[in-house]
């Protein structure tokens, strides 16, 4: 079904995420101010004060009880929302950790910054990437546009029956955060009505006084085993399952992003270029660009870094020259990008073409138009049989 | 995902009944000392049941004793006892038990 168009607003990236979470009407919220995601928290009050948003808003000490707080309330059947960034997010690993493993479907908004280290207040997904074995679903995201519809979707996805899995709805910080652009933000009755399938669903097990459970007080031995073995087979059924949320999103609301993967002129592309984020927005003008020129290049926009989507990756990459990735992060350990990384171990399933790993835009460097060409036209030269160079940091390498 | 075996688990995530594996693990494995009351000394104060960290000491009506499925043998009962009722006891003196509790 098709709803009526929404109320468009010029809001920043972060007032999206919070009005996202709003039009799901969490039961709690607790979030801890850290830049540059601190606005999420502050809108999220400002529509409690004005009273649309009607949850309990817990004032908390720091992320690790923002994390406890919000999980606890998931377990015991309510649906909570909590926001952070880059060192927030460190300092509730161990909660997240334990989010995951107790399957509490929450949904988090992170802003991507820099992670400690360097005192670096500015973009780029260390943050997320510190996380990819937290047994969370990430999502990473393109526009403002985009934060919202994401974490509607997030919740329908993190709260399903199949799924039962904490969901961090990733944005660049700073370029997101802050950026104000149009966004239509759905009427609630619609959101409601896209998220009820969730309540025709059987009831996901939570804390009753009436009948007491432990959570997590066992887990030696085979039961442990048995839990990872449960929380990987999660991980496998969301791939599929985000895909069929997003088409499902289309339906609703007009939108739709892909799923796993955006594909853009793909198709008949000789070559292929690897973006996630706000860079991907700048990529596809590039693409245009070339493509006028007469270069068969296409871009895919990964949206999901865990679950890796594998096999959405091996059908869209089969058959292409060459490939090349761009990361806002770094691999500690083997030199490249960590997206770059992840495609390599397809290698096997996609052909053993050249693969590229370009690392640009740490620290709010921009990933600007002239480097994209300049990926491309690497890219381009090495599916032409010209020798390359695996990894380039692109603003340090003339 | 083909699921190849039956789960010991019911549930999908790490929920346990109170009535099943909440309350199995078997902790009392792990003693390698025993707290034993003279029932002569106990004067049934509760001290030791106030102090003990699984709260394990079950209350006998005139007396107090561990339960030791439980128990894990760290003698912070005896430590309080300010009767000197309780003696932590090695559990190779109880080896001719047969069962490890």
């Amino acid at each position: 079904m098709k709803v009526r168009k929404g109320e468009i607003k010029v809001i920043t990236g972060n007032a999206a995420a919070a009005y996202g979470a709003m039009l799901c009407r969490p039961d709690v919220v607790a979030s801890y101010p850290v830049t540059p995601q601190t606005e999420v928290g502050e809108q999220l009050s400002r529509f409690h004060a004005d009273g649309i948003l009607d949850a309990e808003m817990v004032e908390v000490e720091g992320e690790s009880s923002s994390m406890n707080i919000t999980a606890a309330a998931t377990l015991a059947g309510g649906r909570a929302f909590t926001a952070t960034s880059s060192w927030g997010l460190m300092f509730m690993y161990d909660a997240m950790l334990q989010a995951a493993g107790f399957r509490a479907p929450v949904v988090m908004a992170n802003a991507n910054r820099e992670t400690p280290g360097i005192l670096a207040v500015s973009c780029g997904q260390q943050d997320m990437v510190s996380t990819r074995d937290s047994g969370w679903v990430l999502i990473v995201v393109e526009n403002c546009q985009e934060i919202l519809d994401s974490v509607i979707m997030a919740f329908r996805l993190a709260e399903d029956i199949e799924i039962q899995l904490p969901v961090m709805v990733n944005y660049d910080g700073f370029y997101l955060s802050y950026l104000a652009e149009a966004v239509e933000i759905p009427a609630r009755e619609d959101v409601d009505q896209f998220l009820a399938p969730l309540k025709l669903q059987p009831e996901r097990t939570k804390l009753v006084p009436e009948r007491p459970l432990g959570c997590g007080t066992h887990g030696i031995l085979v039961e442990f085993m048995e839990l990872r073995y449960k929380h990987c087979a999660a991980l496998e059924r969301a791939k599929r399952k985000l895909d069929e949320i997003d088409q499902e999103f289309g339906e609703f609301f007009g939108r739709s992003y892909g799923g796993q993967i955006e594909e853009y002129r793909t198709e008949d592309a000789e070559i292929v270029v690897l973006a996630s984020g706000s860079a991907a927005g700048t990529a596809r003008m590039v693409i245009d660009t070339k493509r006028a020129e007469g270069l068969k290049v296409g871009l895919i926009k990964l949206r999901v870094f865990r679950p890796f989507p594998r096999e959405r990756l091996t059908q869209a990459l089969k058959g292409k020259k060459a490939i090349g990735v761009i990361d806002r992060s770094v691999c500690f350990g083997w030199n490249c990008g960590p997206i770059y990384m992840e495609l390599r171990a397809l290698s096997p399933d996609i052909g053993f073409v050249p693969m590229m790993s370009f690392i640009d835009g740490l620290a709010n460097m921009d990933i600007s138009i002239p480097h994209i060409e300049r990926v491309i036209d690497e890219v381009y030269a090495a599916s032409q049989g010209k020798s390359y160079q695996e990894v380039t940091w692109i603003p340090l390498e003339e | 995902m083909v699921i190849r075996k039956k789960f010991s688990s019911k549930y999908e995530a790490g929920w346990s009944d109170a009535d099943e594996l909440l309350l199995c693990l078997d902790t009392g494995s792990w003693r390698t000392k025993r707290p034993v009351v003279d029932k002569e000394k106990c004067n049934y104060c509760g001290l030791c049941a106030l102090y003990c960290p699984p709260q394990c000491m079950l209350n006998l009506e005139d007396y107090f004793a561990p339960n030791l499925d439980f128990c894990k043998g760290c003698g912070i009962c005896a430590k309080e006892c300010s009767r000197g009722a309780i003696a932590m006891v090695p559990e190779g003196e109880f080896a001719d038990e047969g069962a490890k509790r």
